[in-house]
Formats: C-alpha cells, sequence, structure tokens
C-alpha cells in the first residue's frame, strides 16, 4: 500500500522524562487519521515529529519513503502544511496577507506574489468560507475565524497531507463542526490526507474513519473508529470511567461516574 | 493594492522625501550659504564647510537614523513586539557603556581599519540583545513586561557603571562624555562615515534580505519552521546584525533615543506590517527623520547645536505617552 509518511520506533524524550516511546504509524493518500490520548499523551510531540519540526531521539520517518529530516524545509512545505493549537499572530497582517504566507515556499527570497498566488489565496479564502473577512486584520477576527484563516495558510500550500495539533480545541461548536467538514471535504475533494490530534471525541466518531489512541508514549489502541472507541479503549486513555452508547447508528460518549 | 506596488511607491516616495530633506540640510546652517553660490562661485571656506561638515553630517545622520530605524523594525520582528527598539531593549546603553570604556581605555586606534570604539559597542550591545531576549522569552513566546523590565534594568544598571566612570573622569573628559551620551552627530571629515559603513552595510543588507522569514516568524516558530524558515539561523541572523549595525552607529553618536521605534510604528499605521515593506522604508524614514531633527538641532538657537538626541527623545517621549494612551484598553502581557 502506498505510504506518504511512515515512521517506525520513535523515542523522543525531553529533559531526561520519555514523551514517546517506540512508535509505528503510517498514513496513505486520503486517509483521515484521529489522534486521541490525554493531556501530556504525546500527541504534539508525535505530529511535530511527524512534520519534521522535531526530531526523535532515535527511530526514523519516512517521507514517501526518503528521511524526513533530510528532504530540503522548503520542498517538504510544498507538500507537508502544518496547523497547531493556538496559532501565532504577532502582527496585524490582514486575513489575505496571512493566507498568502502559505506560498512562501513558492516565492522567491526576493520577489513578491504574483497574480496567480492571490488568486489562489482567494480560492482557499472562499473554500474555508472566510472571503468576506479577506481585507479585516487577522487580530480583529474571532479565534474560530482566525483558525479558518490558519486552515486556508495551510491549503494555499498545496499539500498532499494536512498535520493538525487540536485544530478546534479552543473554538465553539459551530467552528469546531464547521473546520471538521471543511477537513472532509479537503480529503474527499482532493484526496489530501489528515492527520489530527483532537480532544473531542464526538468529532473523532464522526469524521474521522480511522483513529489512534496514545498513552505514556506508546499507541496502545488503533483501527477503525467502530473498533477502537470503546468503553475500555476510553476508560483507559482518560483515566476515567466512560459509557459508550450506540442509538440510531450515532454512538454516544460520556462519563458514567 | 498589491504589496509589490505598494513596496515600489513607498520606496520611491521616502527616498523623494530623503533627497529634499538632505539638500535643504545641506543649504542650512549658521554659515549661509545659497545653493546657486555653493554650486557656481564657491569661495575657500563655503568648500571646506561642504566637504568636511555639512556633508558628511548629512550622510551621518542618513546613516545613524536609517541604521536605528531598521534595526527598531527588525527588533520588532524579533521579539514579536512591537515595542522593541535599540532603545527600549537597553542595547543602546550597551552600546554606549561599550564605547565609552573604548575611549576611556585609549583604545581610539583602530585594527585593520576597525575602530575599537565601534567593535567594544558591538560586543556590549549583542551581550545586552542575549541577556534582554532569554531573560523575556519565556515558554517560546516574549512576555511584553519582562521585556521592556530586562531593558530598564540593563540600562539602569550600565547607566550606573557610566556614572562610576564619569565619577573619577576629570571635568572636560566628563563634559566630553555628557556631551556625548546626549547623543549628537556633530563630525568632521568622511573618515568617521567610512568607519562606521564598514559594519553598517553589512548589517544592514543582512537584515533586509531576511524581511521575507521574519513576516513567516511572525507566525510562531513551529508553523515559521514547517513554512521553511531556519527559525534559529534567522535569530542569530538578527542578533548580529542590528548589534553590528546599531552597535557601531551608537558608538560614534551616542545613544539617539526613540528612532527606532517611532519610525517602523508611523510606517506601519500607513503601510501596514508587512516587513519586506517596513523595513526598507524605516531606513528611508529614519534617515529623513533624523536629517531634519539634526537641522533642526542646529539652526534652532543658532550658533549653538542642540545635541539632537534631545529633540528625538522630547519627540519619542510624546510619541510613546501617545502609543500609551491610544493603545489603554489593550491589555499588555
Amino acid at each position: 500500500m502506498e505510504r506518504i509518511i511512515e515512521c517506525g520506533n520513535i523515542v523522543f524524550s525531553y529533559n531526561g522524562t520519555d514523551v514517546l516511546n517506540g512508535i509505528n504509524f503510517s498514513i496513505s493518500p486520503g486517509q483521515m487519521v484521529g489522534i486521541l490520548g490525554a493531556n501530556g499523551a504525546g500527541k504534539s510531540t508525535l505530529l511535530k515529529i511527524l512534520s519534521g519540526l522535531l526530531q526523535p531521539n532515535s527511530g526514523e520517518t519516512l517521507y514517501r519513503n526518503k528521511e524526513l529530516s533530510k528532504l530540503g524545509r522548503k520542498e517538504l512545505s510544498k507538500h507537508l502544511a502544518y496547523i497547531p493549537q493556538n496559532p501565532v499572530f504577532a502582527f496585524p497582517f490582514t486575513v489575505t496577507e496571512t493566507v498568502l504566507m502559505g506560498r512562501a515556499p513558492y516565492i522567491g527570497r526576493f520577489e513578491f506574489e504574483r497574480e496567480g498566488d492571490i488568486e489562489i489565496a482567494g480560492q482557499a479564502m472562499e473554500t474555508v468560507g472566510i472571503s468576506h473577512l479577506k481585507d479585516r486584520l487577522i487580530s480583529q477576527v474571532s479565534a474560530g475565524e482566525r483558525q479558518l484563516a490558519s486552515l486556508a495558510r495551510a491549503l494555499v500550500q498545496e499539500p498532499e497531507i494536512m498535520i493538525l495539533d487540536e485544530p478546534a480545541t479552543f473554538l465553539d461548536v459551530r467552528h469546531r463542526t464547521e473546520i471538521m467538514k471543511i477537513l472532509l471535504k479537503l480529503k474527499e475533494e482532493r484526496g489530501i490526507s489528515i492527520v489530527s490530534a483532537t480532544h473531542d471525541i464526538f468529532a473523532a466518531l464522526y469524521y474521522f474513519e480511522e483513529i489512534k489512541i496514545l498513552k505514556d508514549g506508546v499507541i496502545f489502541a488503533e483501527g477503525s473508529t467502530e473498533t477502537v472507541v470503546t468503553e475500555e479503549n476510553l476508560s483507559n486513555a482518560y483515566g476515567i470511567n466512560v459509557t459508550v452508547k450506540k442509538e440510531n447508528g450515532r454512538v454516544f460518549v460520556f462519563p458514567s461516574d | 493594492m498589491n504589496a509589490s506596488k505598494k513596496f515600489h511607491i513607498s520606496i520611491a516616495l521616502l527616498s523623494l522625501l530623503w533627497l529634499v530633506i538632505a539638500l535643504i540640510s545641506i543649504f542650512t546652517g549658521t554659515y549661509e550659504i545659497g545653493p546657486i553660490d555653493a554650486i557656481l562661485n564657491p569661495d575657500e571656506l563655503s568648500k571646506t564647510i561642504f566637504l568636511n561638515i555639512r556633508i558628511p553630517r548629512v550622510l551621518m545622520a542618513t546613516i545613524a537614523g536609517g541604521t536605528l530605524a531598521l534595526s527598531g523594525a527588525a527588533l520588532q520582528a524579533l521579539f514579536r513586539n512591537p515595542l522593541a527598539s535599540p532603545f527600549t531593549l537597553g542595547i543602546s546603553g550597551g552600546a554606549s557603556l561599550g564605547a565609552l570604556i573604548a575611549i576611556r581605555l585609549g583604545l581610539g586606534i583602530g585594527i585593520l581599519g576597525f575602530s575599537m570604539i565601534s567593535i567594544s559597542a558591538f560586543i556590549f550591545s549583542i551581550l545586552t540583545m542575549l541577556f534582554v531576549y532569554s531573560v523575556s522569552k519565556v515558554g517560546g513566546v516574549v512576555a511584553t513586561g519582562r521585556l521592556l523590565l530586562a531593558g530598564v534594568v540593563a540600562n539602569f544598571l550600565y547607566s550606573a557603571v557610566v556614572m562610576f566612570i564619569q565619577f573619577f573622569s576629570n571635568f572636560t573628559e566628563s563634559l566630553q562624555t555628557m556631551r556625548w551620551i546626549m547623543g549628537s552627530l556633530d563630525i568632521v571629515g568622511f573618515d568617521t562615515v567610512w568607519k562606521t559603513l564598514i559594519f553598517v552595510i553589512p548589517g544592514c543588507l543582512l537584515l533586509l534580505v531576511s524581511t521575507k522569514d521574519m513576516n513567516l516568524f511572525g507566525l510562531g516558530d513551529d508553523v515559521a519552521t514547517s513554512l521553511g524558515v531556519d527559525v534559529k539561523r534567522l535569530e542569530r541572523k538578527i542578533y548580529f546584525a542590528t548589534s553590528l549595525a546599531a552597535g557601531s552607529v551608537i558608538s560614534v553618536t551616542g545613544p539617539i533615543g526613540f528612532v527606532g521605534l517611532i519610525i517602523p510604528h508611523i510606517l506601519r499605521m500607513i503601510l501596514g506590517v508587512d516587513n519586506r515593506i517596513i523595513l526598507p522604508c524605516s531606513f528611508l524614514l529614519g534617515a529623513s527623520f533624523l536629517t531634519a531633527a539634526d537641522t533642526v538641532s542646529r539652526t534652532v538657537i543658532s550658533p549653538v547645536e542642540i545635541p539632537v538626541g534631545i529633540i528625538t527623545a522630547a519627540l519619542g517621549g510624546i510619541f510613546f505617552l501617545w502609543l500609551l494612551i491610544r493603545t489603554k484598553k489593550e491589555v499588555i502581557v
């Protein structure tokens, strides 16, 4: 089976504490994978290693069969986009300017964006539904709209894989749903692979076809969403008792105590 | 308007502004020389004044103002904070002390054409910047409160040492130091100009080629890295280049305050925050501003020259105050 990213036996420790303890992970084209796990389970670290932002202490990460760390960062950014949980916007660029920054890998050091780039940014803003904000300052739009701008920024990189670290954690339910729907659309219409950490079990249930659950630096459960999201696994992952109920073909999860 | 168009128009207009101010400045002063006389029929005295005083001085104001404003804009990008500048971060203080120590130790002689005074100012600048950066960065983010406090602390420490040196100086030395600390562009001949340019040109160029990366850097370390920026290298580049350029300017002119803070601010209000536009424009507007301020400083109560640092600090203080009042509703962390 064709693989975009494949990593084997990833070990990562930080200040003497093991964060990841032998992770094997692979993702195929057009796959949408959710990563669940309690705070501190190592989700963010894993995503950063998959994105090439952190180097593991041992183990290897391959991007299309090539060692990830040996690929030029700029070249990689034309294929892989990363979206953090709480993106930083230090200066009040306009929303369009922010989105255009995703074109950086395609623009030379002394060049400005061309008409084509501006068009691509316009389409991306349309896709995520923020065209009406294009001239607003990024500092003056809501957190949800900022995250949508991040998504558009990632989109103009024209990636084949997007790696997201809990993109919807700080957002209200409408924006959360919106973001998940957009991701699903990108996957289905453009075949973009999605890897996303999430605390939102409901989103995981409805939108991801595959789930991996992380605990103490290892993946202790993985597979199709139905097989993985069980009372036993969730109780184990979060350390509380969880009830999983199925009704009318939908799955509900809630704490039992 | 797209970024490219904005860039070209603002560069053209600001270059024109600088040219006009520079020309006015050259023909203004205690000793009056009309432009027509100066070009068609110059006497010996006029020639000397032009070549040894006015032109070098306008060039020095241009270099100093441009460099300080450009460094300010770059530091604001590095600290991801609009209040960073060579003055507020204590870098000016550091460079001043470095220069003063070199002067007092009699290190006026250069090594291979590099002035020891500039080198000493550079070393103190870069140490101050490393100190302030490491103290104010908490969890990957620069906290404004810590940043300003660290700058204030650095400035206090340096001024304590400067006062200590002052205390043991004789009257003439003390007066010289005092004048120098007030910030002045009082130079004679082109020698100082060349010596400063050796440091300023590489420093400024290094900053100007990094403006695209500075924009991406504003999206946070992780996103910037994921878009192809070598974040650690960019940080080191900005440390090094601003210390080199601003340090060597300050070693000649003394700490001219607030140019590095005001100029990028004004430009951002008009042109937006794109560093590819803000940095080069900061150089041009900073150059124009300091040249104008210097012209005022040497003509307002002519023949007495007020140190230009007094004028920029006064304007800067008022501007800072206005900024504080205007941003009162925003929480400064």
